[in-house]
């Protein structure tokens, strides 16, 4: 009937009009055609649901939206099993397990569905049979991948190895199935295309990718991967053994204030924002707020906080808002008290990281193929003279009190891993010239200071030096470098009430992280990235 | 007269065209005769060797002097061969042949003056203890100095004895300065290599002697390596062969590659290399046989001086547990406490 009606209205379409080209037949039959098809799949779908319908759906209660939870019910007889788990519940009956749907397919009277939770998965099998209805498996089939679902299952271990899971010796058979919280049916990304290894060695394999801003405009989404979560459990290890490492070590964390009165650091651009009737900035960095904890008696202090850089850099290495892991330390004679003090530091968070983070470094190592970071304990220091001596070595022209380029920068540190098989080394006695007014000048030699750079694969994580805590010698300093004494009045005061000698330095922590997993991009270990180009997510 | 017999094999000898020819310096006083003195010269050449034996002896000390001393010996000795000569001269009665003699002994004077010469300039150099090692960093990285500052990857369960060997042995001559690091690929280095560590930093550093810095790196490697320069020389690999370059740049006492015994120093410290890849105790012992074969009666190997061979056999014998003292010869184990005197291990 329909076909009929449909060539009743071709046809009249046909006479009605002028006549059509042969090519205009073509389609108009071609379209007719495809209108037939949709209305008897539509039909044949229609018949199929009424039958559905009809039938008695065994397994009702079973499945189904969940009510949004609003904390109604405490629920406490659901005892949940974490997926990595599961093993150790084969054989013991039906758990509770609740995550994500990260694809389903149902086929007929079965139906595959892969849980994930955070980086591990499960295979969950829905069979029509007494327990589960047809209805059911349609209805399992039919959820939105990352939708968040409650089931209950028996676990049961399987013969063949699943290698698309984490889980690769257990399956569960699902009993009930309930959707917490639904996805949209239509995501901005695939989290299997998100999570693809990086393998630019093989060109047969799929190379569906997703560029970087699509993941950092879908960060929640982008997030989800599994190297993104080691990569943030990595980087709160960072943290969280720097703070352990340094309190051992007596040092006292300090919160420092971040919007201040004038810029902290010459040279490097600050945020401008408006602080009632006035404008105030944005803090570039603690080191006076350390330096003034020093003198204020903490003697060790570190802090972990927000640092703000106003440049307009757009490189892989920059951020307008990073973490700043500070530390500042008086020392008794010499500032290689500090020096090997923070040196230890690193190769103490590089051991803890080795050591308990292998799980989330291995992780990411399967998306982004890089070699594991080296070290030597104690860490290697060597002069800044010794490192532009190397750089002669390999035909480099450098002068001596010339500061390392970058391209130089990463040089060196190919050639020290080359001879010394360390990705961290640290750079000792910088030329006076190129440092900021603040530095102590070396003692023996008045090209040198007594400051110091660390290297990660050979880019420079951190730059620290020995202050100056003698007011006149500061003020000296400061004219030398023709800086207006009037501005820096209040830090220079500071040190008017007898402040012991002191040292220290400062990291980024996203800077350390990209560096140890040996990533590309510093967007990749900043949970929301601040640049230049993006205030947004 | 003797029919000499050459000592070699004739070879036709190809010259390429490239080459223009130099005139022999020691003929060059007596230009005008050349073809006068090449005569000569066979004739006093015939002379000499139906003389004696002794003379041969000297010829055969020129030819391997390259030390200016022994070539001072042997121009006193073409003193002795002049009057040995003339003393044929007054035999034979010729008056022309005398004349030639005279002409003979006059260019031998002039040789003996230039090698005074040659000697004085060279014994300069011998003076000067402290070789000076100009760095000429402008060169396009083409240094000939051997470098002051290298490398050595270690794993803990292969410890580089010589290291700390030739450290003890060269307290007064030559500071080796050994920093000592492990590797991110190292969890713990162990008891043993500790103690090393320990050892090497408990010699006392003379600052006012030449030095050498060593960084040891305890990783998990499968051969002791030496890197000196990463952009100009490939890694030395294993222990004897890193005593072979601290002997090369190390004191002149212990330099030996101009030494006579320069390749029994060399055999032995073959030996030694092979002994420390040696898995079996039935091949290690062979291996200590041989070095018994070897040393025989002398103080050390190779003399009455201790050299780096000892050094090498040395720290190979503690490398290797199994050897016990058992499976050494009563020669080796004198030696072995003499050697201890000077390793301090």
């Amino acid at each position: 009937m329909v076909e009929e009606k449909e060539n009743v209205a071709s046809a009249n379409a046909a006479s009605g009009q002028e006549p059509v080209s042969k090519k205009g037949a073509k389609k108009q039959a071609k379209a007719a055609k495809k209108a037939e098809q949709k209305a008897e799949n539509a039909a044949a779908i229609a018949a199929d649901e009424a039958a559905g319908d009809n039938a008695a759906d065994h397994a009702a209660g079973r499945y189904g939206l969940s009510e949004m939870i609003q904390s109604k019910d405490k629920r406490s007889e659901r005892e949940f099993v974490l997926v990595p788990d599961l093993s150790q519940h084969v054989g013991k009956g039906l758990v509770w397990v609740r995550g994500r749907v990260h694809t389903s397919r149902a086929k007929g009277k079965q139906c595959f569905l892969i849980l994930r939770q955070q980086s591990s998965s499960v295979q969950c099998i829905l069979a029509v049979g007494d327990i589960i209805s047809k209805q059911m498996v349609k209805f399992a089939g039919n959820i939105p991948k990352e939708s968040i679902i409650d089931i209950q299952a028996k676990p049961v271990s399987v013969a063949n190895k699943i290698e698309s899971c984490t889980e690769q010796l257990v399956e569960l058979c699902v009993e009930q199935i309930f959707v917490i919280s639904q996805a949209k049916a239509q995501l901005p990304l695939q989290i299997e295309d998100a999570s693809r290894p990086e393998n630019p060695d093989d060109a047969e394999g799929l190379n569906i990718r997703v560029n970087q801003d699509t993941r950092l405009d879908n960060r929640v989404l982008d997030l989800r991967t599994p190297a993104n979560q080691a990569i943030f459990r990595l980087e709160a290890g960072v943290c969280r053994l720097f703070r352990d490492i340094l309190t051992d070590q007596g040092f006292t964390e300090i919160h420092t204030p971040k919007i201040i009165s004038a810029a902290s650091e010459g040279g490097a651009n600050v945020f401008t924002v408006s602080y009632f009737k006035d404008s105030a900035y944005l803090a570039q960095s603690p080191q006076l707020y350390k330096q003034m904890a020093i003198a204020a008696d903490f003697d060790k202090v570190f802090t972990v906080g927000a640092v703000f850089r106003a440049e307009d850099s757009n490189t892989h290495r920059h951020l307008t808002e990073f973490v700043g892991l500070d530390l500042e330390m008086a020392f008794k004679y010499h500032y290689h008290e500090v020096l090997h003090t923070i040196g230890n530091t690193f190769t103490a968070i590089f051991k803890g990281l080795r050591d308990k983070y292998s799980r989330e470094i291995e992780a990411v190592g399967q998306q982004y193929k890089v070699d594991a970071f080296k070290f030597l304990e104690p860490p290697l220091i060597l002069q800044f003279a010794e490192g532009v001596a190397m750089l002669r070595e390999a035909g480099v022209e450098t002068g001596d009190e010339e500061d390392l380029s970058t391209p130089n920068e990463k040089l060196l540190g190919r050639l020290v891993k080359a001879k010394y098989d360390t990705d961290f080394y640290i750079l000792d006695k910088f030329p006076l010239a190129i440092r900021p007014f603040y530095t102590m000048p070396d003692p023996n030699n008045p090209v040198y200071s007594n400051s110091y750079d660390m290297f990660m694969r050979g880019e420079e994580i951190l730059s620290g030096a020995q202050r100056i805590h003698d007011p006149e010698y500061l003020m000296e300093r400061a004219k030398h470098h023709g800086i207006d004494t009037s501005k820096i009045a209040a830090y220079i005061e500071s040190f008017r009430y007898g402040c012991p000698p002191h040292a220290g330095g400062g990291i980024g922590m996203e800077r350390v992280v990209m560096l140890y997993l040996g990533l590309d991009n510093i967007r990749k270990t900043s949970m929301f990235p601040r640049d230049p180009k993006r205030l947004t997510p | 007269m003797y029919e000499l017999k050459t000592l070699l094999p004739q070879f036709e000898i190809k010259l390429p065209t490239c080459m223009y020819d130099l005139k022999n310096v020691s003929l060059s006083a007596g230009a005008a005769t050349a073809g006068d003195t090449a005569i000569l010269f066979t004739h006093m050449a015939n002379i000499s060797f139906s003389c004696n034996l002794k003379h041969i002896q000297c010829n055969g000390v020129t030819e391997r002097a390259s030390n200016p001393k022994k070539s001072v010996t042997c121009a006193l000795d073409l003193d002795i061969l002049g009057r040995q000569i003339q003393q044929l001269l007054k035999q034979e009665n010729t008056a022309a042949v005398v004349e030639r003699q005279d002409k003979v002994l006059k260019q031998l004077e002039e040789l003996k003056a230039q090698l005074g010469k040659i000697r004085s300039s060279l014994g300069v150099r011998v003076c000067g203890k402290t070789v000076q090692h100009t760095t000429a960093y402008q060169n396009g990285g083409l240094k000939e100095v051997p470098l002051q500052d290298v490398v050595v990857n270690g794993h803990p369960n292969f410890i580089p004895y010589a290291l700390l060997a030739l450290k003890n042995a060269w307290r007064d001559l030559y500071t080796i300065d050994v920093k000592t690091f492990t590797h991110s690929t190292m969890a713990d280095i162990g008891p043993a290599a500790r103690e090393f560590e320990a050892n090497l930093a408990k010699v006392p550093v003379n600052a006012s002697l030449p030095k050498i810095n060593v960084t040891l790196i305890w990783k998990n490697c499968e051969h002791t390596e030496m890197i000196s320069s990463p952009t100009m020389y490939v890694p030395i690999y294993g222990e004897v062969n890193i005593i072979r370059y601290l002997g090369r740049v190390g004191p002149t006492e212990y330099r030996y590659e101009n030494s006579p015994l320069c390749n029994e120093i060399d055999a032995v410290l073959d030996i030694c290399y092979q002994l420390l890849r040696c898995s079996t105790h039935k091949s290690q012992v062979a291996m200590v046989r041989l070095l018994d074969k070897r040393l025989q009666q002398q103080q050390y190997f190779g003399g009455q001086q201790m050299s780096v061979a000892d050094i090498g056999v040395y720290s190979s014998l503690i490398r290797m547990p199994a050897i016990t003292d058992k499976d050494l010869t009563p020669a080796l184990l004198a030696w072995r406490k003499r050697a201890k005197l000077v390793t301090q291990i």
